[in-house]
């Protein structure tokens, strides 16, 4: 027995738990899926692969924040407010594996979805993408969910248990949408595509689209410049509010 | 380890603790010490600083001023070190564990925590849940889960053990057979810090009680000096009896004159005013007081069985 060993189990059984929650794994799973095949591959405008490739980027954007959002908020407001993060705390288990291992829940939604979205997007999109694009879209994607895990920590040191599924959903939807992950973000009136620069998701989307060529045209550099800028921003916000709320009061 | 050793060391020691609220004081220069293979009984009713006072000592809370001294280490703010809490157990008052994983697994993950604890099967076996091993917690009765909690606590083989109420929400069965378990505990030389609100409860299971009330230990004894000192009430007013004959009255202990009348203690307040009264028809400033002790006891005495009609009185006091 040693310390990866607490890490292991706490990684395994915060997994475990979450795929016994039908309500969190369907939703999570089938409603990228569903929405990709609807808006990417049925009601293709054009009725082609290119569409199809554009929407398989924003749909894998979009899929992989909700399981980092939600995992995070709901399940460590909840735990908050059960005693149970307390209890953990009064344990001699390393805080850093209890949150670990919800990244890790996080990561393993995001590639399923990943993996389901390229499926439909190689069998029904008709999408033809080099082994390369399609391995750094997934890797690109995967590390993309460390902002919205920060994000879902945030919020779920800060809110209560009933509120955090309701505010989660509330920031999840609009901030898809302004990104341009449902509708492509050049078909936004001027100032939403202006108000886009706000989001990460728009950034990340951005990114995985110029790895097609088919973003808007901005550097590269600025787009991953900006995310990093949130994620440090994000992680210094959730430092501060950790020490408050699970430091000594 | 040498027992006689171990018997002389101090495991828990509090100097002066206190912690205020938005200015309310909810612990006010607290004291306390705990021996190795000691069982101390904190008792108090809902409101008297119970769960505030575990809080600071466990580190959950950072006391405003005074010393903690755990297993011989004085304590600074409000963290405690890995090798600290691999020798502590604590089972709190808590709503629930994740409800989809079995009982098997949350005794899995917990012993994992623990390098020189027990194992998993060896928890559930303590639990006494051996046949519910692969049932979800969500799925657990009431009694159920505190035993799990109970077993969870003891995971790491803890040198000290923290129960904060922990026969809650029990039935009578469960409650008895908690007991039992922490008689054993006891028995193997565990020291146990338990909180309750059943004077019941401490009287079975501790070797000393102190009685927290409004922040403050009120009394600190063995149960059955603590039985004693309540069982008494103070008389005070003017008579024109003599001593004699106020010490004879039934039920009197105790009598003490003041300038301005006389005090009685008495463990039968009622006969001893109606003797009074009819030996002397010239008693004035009659006045029938309850020790503060007692005070604190009336919210204690409640038999554990009324527990759902007692918080939803308060609830509807709230």
């Amino acid at each position: 027995m040693s310390a990866i060993t607490i890490y292991q189990k706490e990684a395994w059984y915060d997994l475990v738990s979450v795929w016994r929650t039908p309500g969190f794994v369907i939703p999570s799973l089938a409603f990228p899926l569903v929405f990709y095949l609807f808006f990417g591959v049925l009601f293709s405008p054009s009725g082609s692969s290119s569409h199809a490739a554009y929407m398989l980027v924003t749909y894998s954007c979009f899929g992989i924040m909700g399981p980092a959002m939600f995992n995070f908020a709901m399940n460590i407001a909840s735990e908050r407010a059960q005693g149970w993060l307390t209890l953990k705390r009064l344990s001699p288990m390393p805080f850093c594996a209890y949150l670990l291992a919800k990244m890790a829940t996080s990561l393993v939604f995001a590639l399923v979805i990943i993996l389901l979205l390229f499926s439909a997007a190689a069998i029904f999109g008709e999408v033809r993408l080099y082994h390369s694009q399609w391995l750094s879209l997934a890797l690109l994607m995967l590390l993309g969910t460390v902002p919205f895990a920060l994000i879902g920590l945030l919020l779920g040191l800060t809110l209560s248990d009933k509120a955090a599924p309701g505010v989660v959903n509330l920031l999840y939807l609009p901030m898809a949408f302004l990104s341009g992950l449902w509708v492509p973000v050049t078909m936004l009136p001027q100032f939403m595509q202006q108000l886009a620069w706000l989001w990460p998701s728009y950034h990340l989307s951005q990114l995985g689209l110029k790895l097609l060529a088919m973003d808007q045209g901005h550097a590269a550099l600025l787009h991953l410049a900006l995310l990093l800028l949130t994620t440090a921003g994000l992680t210094l916000l959730c430092l501060f509010v950790f020490r408050r709320v699970i430091g000594a009061k | 380890m040498n027992s006689a050793v171990n018997n002389k060391l101090t495991l828990l020691q509090l100097k002066g603790l206190s912690k205020s609220f938005a200015g309310k004081s909810v612990l006010d220069g607290v004291d306390l010490k705990v021996k190795a293979g000691e069982v101390l009984c904190i008792l108090g009713p809902n409101g008297a600083g119970k769960t505030t006072l575990i809080s600071a000592i466990l580190g959950l809370i950072a006391a405003d001023s005074g010393e903690i001294h755990l297993l011989g280490q004085l304590q600074q703010g409000a963290s405690r070190s890995v090798a600290l809490r691999r020798q502590l157990g604590v089972m709190l008052q808590i709503g629930s564990l994740p409800a989809t994983l079995t009982v098997a697994e949350h005794c899995d993950l917990f012993a994992s925590y623990y390098p020189a604890g027990y194992s998993a099967t060896e928890l559930v076996t303590l639990a006494g849940l051996e046949a519910h091993a692969k049932q979800p917690f969500g799925r657990l009765s009431g009694g159920q889960k505190q035993r799990l909690l109970f077993a969870l606590a003891l995971a790491g083989k803890p040198r000290l053990l923290f129960l904060d109420e922990p026969t809650l929400g029990m039935d009578v069965e469960a409650r008895r057979n908690l007991w039992q378990q922490i008689s054993q505990l006891q028995q193997q030389g565990i020291s146990i810090v338990l909180t309750t609100h059943y004077l019941e409860e401490a009287e079975q299971l501790a070797n000393r009680i102190m009685v927290l009330h409004q922040g403050k230990f009120i009394a600190n004894g063995s149960p059955g000096e603590l039985k004693a000192l309540t069982q008494y009430k103070v008389i005070k007013c003017c008579s024109a009896l003599t001593d004699a004959a106020l010490l004879a009255l039934p039920g009197v202990l105790q009598l003490s004159r003041q300038q301005d009348g006389i005090t009685l203690h008495s463990s039968h307040a009622e006969q001893t005013v109606l003797a009074l009264l009819s030996l002397d028809n010239t008693v004035s400033q009659l006045e029938v007081k309850q020790v503060a002790l007692e005070q604190a006891f009336l919210q204690l005495t409640q038999s554990p069985g009324s527990e759902h009609a007692d918080s939803a009185k308060q609830e509807h006091a709230a």
